[in-house]
């Protein structure tokens, strides 16, 4: 392959990458937007929503990569597994938001974000000890089909995952921009308490902004499953950190500027795995998010809320 | 009253009862091997230990300085292998005669090289290793704070987090030096006057809990110094601390550095006993653990987290598996083939992570709380007659003493404030002369608090100049500006609100107190009498308040009245022997009688010889004290003069009355009531 064949290659991988790292990214940039909040509790729902998704898969009696759908069957599948999911995953982050986290929604200091980490921890070792130590084969019905562009090669799967994350995206920028609980979230991340006088639910909002961000992150999940054809309860906390620094990079609290992000690490990962080596390329993400948030800490395209004090 | 029914406990007093305890928990400590002689139970107890130490090392960067670093066990790593390289085969460079001198003290030796040549062994002792790792350690906690420290709380959080990825990857990845994923191997074990520790549990058992006291001890010193006391105000509020003339990267710094010694002390003991090193010791597993230390045994406090450290600790190592054992005992006596089989040690880490969402839900002070609950005062206390205190000797202790001589004490030229295109102050001019009381009065949103927060160095000015007694201070730090002698009030009141009135007060004499890191843990006869001296200063301090402040010592901020609260944060900033006094609506919040005892007791600064700024919206106030009055409005100064002639200027009344109520504005202004309260 030469290197521009290597680039068109990288690129493709790094796409889809960003695609599963803008997904999840969304999440922490919804949270954080209306409460100032790290919510370390994203990077397993994400982990969690990939064991929904192959559960799911296998109920649908798809295990491992034997069966073969195509057509209106494969379509059906996979709507099907997306949406159970999703809300699942949904479902969970809001049971997470109601347990956890109201209670402390007006103590101030690290608690909440203590908290997120202890309910990561709990749905990390919780997973381990019901499913094992061992990578789990994740079912894929997706037939083999390659495109060849030049010297690099194209799955169908990938084409697969882009459209439904565009979709997904898509879909949550306009319920963000256009539907009437997008205002409310928008002004909710202004300021809490003049959105409040105002005849805003901030409690709804706040389950609203868990529920879409879970959701996001459980397709994320399974866009791990089907790009990688395994799971494993370890994967939360390599993909949260990345898709972390890329809600950073594209301005914590910016929901474009999260999709922005994740497609910058997703290809930032793919090229430094290529040309510079593997094992080094989480020291180049992280080295970005200090970097950004010590020299330009409202990301690439700034924050939308403005920072409370 | 001391009867016969009391507990007997409680009749001891206080002091002599910790003394009882410490002396039982020491005697317990040297005891245990003794008693005990099971080598694996003491080498539980031994890594129990090291544990606690990182534990108190966490506790002085989350607990005292309120950074909440995730990634700490990197620190431990780069302790570990520090000594691990510094006594292992790994690295043999050839040998020169540079290593000679090495030779002769014994911090290497030399050994047949594997092409042939003589070749460098490093056989650094166990006991020179401890506090070069802990310098080491620190070093790197200064280049991992450094860029960091400027970010807000949550996003430390985060970037620790990195930090603490980065050190294990490096370590796997960069194996010609640390030996990669397979480790370290052959670490040479401490010797002591030549006897090696070798694998015996019990001399790693002394070594462990003489750190932990070491630590324990250094812990407390720190705590209750001027250094402690610094890194809970910008805990507690990072700008307010600033104001009182903390250098906060200074202490932030600090804070990464000995925490950061401390985990590297506890990776040379850790690398030491184990005899071998790999980057899986180090991962984040180990900062969440020792993290859950921490929040279980409580944040801040030092006794809480060795008790939180030693708890969980034996729980993974002992009580887990006796726990097993009854419960698969229990499962057949009950034939449920579940309990029969189940196996609670594999669960370690989610009982961890049950315990820190369970204490930040129920008990987010732990174990052992750091701030004791406070005694409320008796019903008289409370109500006790209102005294005015003697103020006179507060200036022969350097408060004051400036009087009217007609120079300038503060020259603002021009100072112009943007934020974005909205401008705050435009082009103003003020002066203050030595000695009086100058008030700045507007309508809210004429730009009033920015003036003093550009003047405090908390929000920089586009142009202009600020001469204090001919020195700049724009372009200063806030804390430069307090060294100066320029101390401030809040308008919303920045007080630190989990730390106690007297705490609070010593914190604004920062400033003027020398204590460094060393005198602050040997504490000798001088820091002794440099803290003795600042405590008998707040007291006189307390005094110009007459016994409103002075019950309340002891009492947390937080539950003081509206009131108090300002008279706190005054005596805050007086504590650090400013020469101008910024008072940002001092009055804010009191009743008619509260208002006329302060303005008094304000006047009687002055008349002390202290200069004063004075933000106030309460007219007759301002009448009452000020020299001279300067009228803000959309952040431009509109009129000035004495009170007298600003009351009639007519365009002060339009800002604050609106245009067609000049007529009825005479009248009001006249009756002294509050244009904006």
């Amino acid at each position: 392959m030469t290197t521009f064949d290597l680039l068109l290659q990288q690129t493709i991988n790094g796409l889809s990458l960003g695609a599963m790292y803008s997904l999840l990214a969304l999440g922490f940039t919804l949270v954080y937007g209306i409460l100032e909040l790290i919510n370390f509790a994203h990077f397993n729902v994400f982990m969690v929503g990939s064991f929904i998704a192959m559960g799911t898969l296998q109920l649908f009696g798809l295990h491992g990569q034997e069966v073969i759908l195509t057509g209106m069957p494969l379509a059906l599948v996979l709507i099907a597994a997306f949406t159970v999911t999703m809300v699942a995953s949904g479902a969970l982050g809001v049971a997470i938001e109601v347990l956890s986290l109201r209670p402390l929604r007006n103590v101030k200091g690290p608690a909440a974000m203590i908290t997120t980490i202890g309910v990561s921890y709990i749905l990390f070792n919780v997973v381990l000890l019901n499913q094992g130590a061992d990578a789990k084969n994740f079912p894929n019905p997706m037939p083999a089909k390659r495109f060849h562009i030049e010297g690099a090669t194209l799955d169908l799967r990938v084409i697969l995952i882009w459209i439904v994350a565009l979709v997904l995206m898509v879909g949550l920028y306009l319920f963000v921009q256009r539907s009437k609980m997008g205002k409310a979230m928008r002004a909710t991340a202004q300021d809490p308490e003049a959105a409040r006088m105002m005849g805003v639910e901030v409690d709804k909002v706040i389950i609203t902004a868990f529920f879409l961000g879970s959701a996001l992150a459980g397709a994320g999940g399974m866009i791990f499953g089907l790009y990688y054809n395994f799971t494993s309860f370890i994967i939360g906390f390599t993909a949260g950190l990345r898709a972390f620094t890329a809600a950073v990079l594209g301005g914590i609290g910016n929901v474009p500027g999260a999709m922005v992000g994740g497609v910058l690490i997703g290809l930032i990962e793919a090229m430094a795995g290529q040309f510079i080596a593997t094992a080094w390329a989480d020291v180049i993400i992280f080295s970005i998010l200090v970097l950004v948030l010590v020299f330009k800490p409202a990301g690439l395209f700034g924050r939308l809320a403005p920072q409370k004090s | 009253m001391t009867s016969w029914t009391q507990p007997l406990l409680a009749r001891v007093p206080e002091a002599r009862r910790r003394q009882i305890g410490l002396t039982l928990l020491v005697a317990a400590a040297l005891l245990f091997p003794i008693l005990h002689d099971n080598d694996a139970d003491i080498d539980s107890m031994a890594n129990a230990a090291a544990y606690a130490t990182l534990a108190l090392g966490l506790n002085i960067v989350v607990g005292f300085a309120g950074l909440l670093d995730l990634g700490y066990a990197a620190f431990f790593a780069i302790g570990a292998y520090t000594y691990g390289l510094l006594t292992s085969f790994q690295l043999e460079p050839p040998w020169s005669p540079f290593w000679e001198p090495f030779r002769q003290v014994g911090l290497v030796s030399q050994i047949a090289g594997e092409s042939g040549g003589m070749a460098v062994h490093f056989t650094v002792s166990f006991w020179i290793a401890l506090p070069l790792a802990a310098a080491f350690a620190a070093f790197w906690g200064i280049v991992f704070g450094a860029p960091t420290l400027r970010l807000r709380g949550d996003y430390l959080a985060i970037v620790t987090l990195g930090f603490g990825e980065i050190v294990p990857i490096v370590v796997r990845n960069w194996s010609d030096l640390t030996g990669g994923a397979a480790g370290l191997n052959g670490v040479a074990a401490p010797k002591l006057f030549g006897w090696s520790f070798g694998v015996d549990a019990t001399p790693y058992y002394y070594v462990a809990m003489a750190m932990v006291a070491l630590l324990v001890f250094v812990s407390l010193r720190l705590r209750d110094s001027r250094i402690g006391r610094a890194w809970m105000a910008i805990r507690e509020d990072e700008i307010a601390a600033a104001a009182m003339g903390i250098d906060r990267t200074r202490f932030k710094l600090m804070a990464f550095a000995i925490g950061a010694a401390f985990g590297g002390m506890t990776g040379v003991f850790y690398v030491a006993k184990l005899q071998t090193a790999t980057p899986e010791m180090f991962g984040f597993p180990v900062s969440v653990m020792i993290l859950v230390m921490i929040v279980f045994g409580g944040i801040g406090s030092v006794w809480g987290v060795v008790l939180g450290a030693f708890i969980l600790q034996l729980l993974q190592s002992w009580w887990l598996q006796d726990l097993t054992f009854w419960i698969n005992a229990g499962g057949r006596l009950l034939h449920s083939d579940w309990l029969a089989h189940v196996d609670l040690v594999p669960s370690i880490e989610l009982i961890f992570g049950l315990i820190l969402v369970g204490m930040m839900l129920f008990r987010r002070e732990g174990l052992i709380p750091a701030t004791r609950p406070q005694s409320a005062l008796s019903f008289d206390q409370q109500h006790a007659e209102v005294r005015r205190g003697g103020i006179q000797e507060l200036e022969f202790q350097g408060l004051g003493g400036e009087h009217r001589s007609g120079e300038t004490a503060m020259a603002i030229r021009g100072v112009t404030v943007r934020f974005g295109g909205l401008v705050a102050l435009n082009e103003v001019s003020l002066d203050v002369p030595v000695g009086s009381v100058i008030a700045v009065i507007g309508p809210n949103g004429s730009g009033k608090s920015t003036l003093f927060n550009v003047i405090t160095g908390l929000v920089p000015a586009a142009k202009g100049s600020i001469l204090f007694h001919g020195d700049e201070l724009l372009r200063l730090s806030p804390h430069e500006i307090l060294e100066k002698g320029v101390a401030r009030t809040f308008q919303n009141l920045r007080l630190f609100g989990n730390l106690t009135v007297l705490e609070n007060v010593l914190i604004g004499q920062h400033a003027r107190l020398r204590t460094g890191i060393a005198a602050a843990i040997l504490r000798p006869r001088s820091t002794r009498d440099e803290e003795t001296e600042a405590r008998r200063w707040v007291m006189q301090i307390f005094g110009i308040f007459g016994n409103r402040l002075t019950p309340r010592v002891g009492q947390m901020v937080t539950g003081l009245s509206y009131a108090n609260r300002r008279r706190t944060e005054i005596a805050r900033a007086l504590a650090s022997r400013p020469r101008i006094l910024l008072l940002d609506e001092p009055t804010a919040g009191m009743n008619p009688a509260e208002t006329l005892e302060l303005a008094e007791q304000v006047k009687s600064l002055n008349q002390l010889g202290l200069t004063v700024l004075l933000i106030e919206h309460k007219l007759d106030v301002v009448t009452t004290l000020a020299d001279r009055v300067y009228v803000l409005d959309h952040g431009e100064i509109i009129a000035q003069g004495t009170p007298a002639e600003v009351r009639q200027d007519e365009e002060v009344l339009r800002a604050y009355l609106g245009r067609n109520a000049q007529a009825a504005a005479a009248g009001v202004a006249a009756t002294g009531v509050s244009a904006n309260a």
